[in-house]
């Protein structure tokens, strides 16, 4: 993985004497409270609705083993013993005290880590494939692209102050689980006809209260000219995206208003004057990044292995786990272990500091001391030797970190709600339980197959409830939670947003409306055909009428 | 209001900032070094061009900034307004005219405090006037806060590693 240099470790250490200053400054009264609000956000500080959530920077969700001792080690000396992954694939710890985050902020610089431009209207966290590196189909290990891009976007000083937020996701393979076409900028590692690798680049996708699929602004672009295309954008951005209304101020929204082609034009006119200038990458760049992430020194004899065979066989549990939460390796004896974060009952995502400690240790021992956090809130051991399998899964199951759950109805994203939230509408953790409760059997899970449920406690969509194959919103309706359900989305290669059900359902009735929408595609599904498959197949129609034909 | 210019206090600003109604009721134009709105100089161009005394363009990010940049050649400054704090607009204009081969002066007006000042002067700012509640002499440290910078300067465009 990315180590810092000199440099790097320089703009860490000052920015936290920068932040340390602007907080005194503040609690002095030297600082006015909406100028420090916007300060506080680009270093990932909110205000909640019981205290202030600080937002963890973790570069494209890879992390090493000591960064996250010290993420637990924050959790237990500074917050109440557990942080949140996010489907950014940040952490975010939930109380810690405004004048001693300076000192948390110290802390994570000593292991090389930040909070920089985790919230605030700037370029966020880049994020990508999970299974970057380590997956057979891919074209390129998109990391270096992902480490190119964090280092041009950190304290940029034309860009820290854009109409809202900005989001970038890169996927290396012709699969995405990086949502990236509901991002600001999706980059999609591509060939052209000539066999060299450069990027599809899409812009204008996002989630929100105005959701939108993004849209290719360029089908080929070299991958020396990254940078400067992505300052085309993000200019043409800044200057003529909306200000005067907040919900109009994504990029999404210049795009629809001027139209692709429009935008596309203005993008290539201002890339004409910085196109083959100092911002192109060279290739000595691109190579040192690159160096950064070279395949790790794998034991030749992992696939000779023929203890792991024999564990399998003993053992069912194991063996359950195994076919539910690990995925193949590029690599033959290794495999992709996911850690599952949605324990029963427990809200999604969230980690205590002894489990991130135990995950630390595992990754030490058995998978090259690295971890990654995925865009549905999971983390991942990416490279576990087969024979070794067994012990990581013994560890993660006494830690409760080994629901074998992934993938289905039980493995959702989910925000965390009016709970914590000060924007949010409706609980969700409650209505999590509730559908963890109603669909408690594993079993059951399995016959239902792969299916993707989200649920957002508002319309911000921070749970992506608008591209899963089950989308559940929770709405105000005078002072009650109610939940909109929608169905038919995806954020993957297929990308497109659910539709509405019908009318919101009571909170009490959620898990119920969830049994008679999975009756459905029961009774009508063909063979193994996943949830989505039948939806295409048979429209919203039939789940309409067994949802809503009782309440006539 | 105090003017910094080269990380410098400057005691003397020799230039006059002057509104629309100001211009608008007056006999004549005023003398000396003046700034004008971006509006006023295009209606008035001539009369302002044969004037004695230098000539600055004042500009935020809702103006023509085409029109000023094909006046740039005209003028000795340009003032760029940061109308609120949350603004960055002018950030990506003064990036304009540094690319653009503008070597006047490129002032930030408005909402411009210690917070922003690194940021403005890596974009191509050369000259701050704060508000005088929101100054003090300690903002001179804002330029050298973070030393690092990974994108480049308009001091020297070069990103990091190219460096």
């Amino acid at each position: 993985m990315y180590q810092y240099n000199e440099v790097d470790q320089t703009l860490v250490d000052e920015r936290v004497e920068q932040y340390r200053d602007q907080t005194r400054r503040y609690l002095a009264g030297d600082l006015p409270e909406d100028e420090f609000l916007v300060l506080r956000l680009m270093n990932g500080l909110y205000i909640q609705r019981f205290a202030p959530m600080l937002r963890v920077a973790i570069p494209y969700g890879l992390m090493s083993s000591e960064q996250l001792r010290k993420l637990a080690h924050i959790a237990r000396t500074y917050d109440k013993g557990y942080g949140h992954f996010t489907t950014r694939t940040n952490l975010q710890f939930n109380w810690p005290k405004l004048e001693e985050v300076p000192d948390i902020l110290a802390e994570l610089a000593q292991v090389q880590m930040h909070a920089i431009q985790t919230s605030g209207n700037c370029i966020r966290n880049t994020t990508t494939d999970p299974y970057s590196g380590v997956y057979a189909n891919e074209l390129e290990d998109p990391r270096a692209y992902c480490e190119i891009i964090r280092q041009w976007s950190t304290l940029h000083p034309e860009f820290a102050y854009l109409p809202r937020k900005f989001k970038i996701a890169v996927t290396g393979s012709t699969e995405d689980r990086a949502a990236s076409q509901v991002h600001d900028i999706g980059l999609h590692l591509v060939k052209n006809d000539a066999g060299e690798i450069g990027f599809e680049v899409l812009v204008g996708g996002g989630l929100g209260r105005t959701p939108v699929i993004g849209k290719v602004v360029r089908d080929f672009l070299p991958k020396e000219h990254l940078l400067s295309y992505l300052d085309a954008i993000l200019r043409v951005y800044n200057l003529n995206g909306r200000r005067d209304n907040k919900y109009k101020a994504r990029i999404k929204i210049l795009v629809n208003a001027l139209g692709v082609e429009e935008f596309s034009r203005l993008v290539e006119e201002e890339w004409e004057y910085s196109r083959d200038g100092e911002l192109t990458l060279t290739s000595a760049e691109i190579e040192r990044a690159k160096g950064f992430f070279t395949p790790f020194d794998y034991d030749v004899n992992a696939a000779a292995d023929t203890s792991f065979d024999q564990k399998i066989a003993e053992d069912r549990a194991f063996k359950t786990w195994y076919e539910r939460n690990t995925v193949d390796h590029r690599v033959e004896g290794y495999r992709i272990a996911i850690v599952s974060l949605k324990p029963h009952l427990k809200p999604a995502g969230d980690i205590t500091d002894a489990q991130m400690d135990l995950v630390a240790d595992l990754a030490e021992k058995y998978s090259f001391g690295e971890i990654r956090s995925t865009h549905d809130q999971n983390l991942v051991l990416a490279d576990v030797k087969k024979a070794d399998l067994y012990s990581v899964w013994q560890g993660l199951e006494a830690s409760n970190l080994a629901r074998p759950n992934i993938g289905t109805l039980a493995d959702m994203i989910v925000c965390p709600g009016f709970d914590f939230c000060a924007l949010a509408n409706a609980k969700t953790l409650n209505i999590a339980d509730q559908i963890n409760e109603r669909f408690d059997d594993l079993d059951h899970l399995y016959d239902l197959g792969d299916i993707q449920l989200n649920m957002s406690g508002c319309i911000n969509a921070c749970g992506h409830h608008h591209v899963a194959d089950i989308g559940i919103l929770g709405v105000d309706k005078k002072g009650e939670d109610w939940y909109q359900i929608t169905l038919g989305g995806s954020s993957r290669e297929d990308a497109v947003l659910g539709k509405v059900l019908g009318k919101s359902v009571a909170a009490d009735d959620v898990a119920n409306t969830l049994e008679k929408i999975l009756d459905v595609f029961v009774e009508h599904r063909q063979e193994e055909e996943l949830f989505r498959d039948t939806y295409k197949r048979i429209g919203m129609d039939p789940f309409k009428e067994n949802v809503y034909a009782l309440a006539h | 209001m105090p003017l910094l210019i080269n990380k410098k206090i400057v005691a003397n600003d020799n230039w006059q900032s002057i509104d629309v109604e100001s211009l608008e009721q007056a006999q004549a134009l005023p003398s000396g070094d003046i700034i004008v709105p971006l509006s006023f100089y295009l209606e008035n161009r001539d009369d302002l061009l044969g004037r004695d005394g230098q000539l600055g363009i004042q500009v935020n990010g809702d103006d023509d900034l085409q029109a000023l940049y094909a006046e740039q050649d005209n003028i000795a400054l340009v003032a760029v307004e940061f109308p609120i704090f949350r603004d960055g607009r002018g950030f990506s204009i003064a990036k304009h005219l540094v690319r653009t081969g503008f070597n006047g002066e490129i002032r930030a007006i408005g909402d411009v405090a210690r917070d922003r000042l690194a940021l403005m002067q890596s974009s191509g700012f050369n000259a701050f006037l704060i508000p005088e509640d929101r100054f003090s002499e300690e903002d001179l440290n804002a330029f050298t806060e973070v030393s690092v910078n990974y994108q480049g300067t308009a001091a020297d465009p070069r990103p990091i590693f190219r460096r």
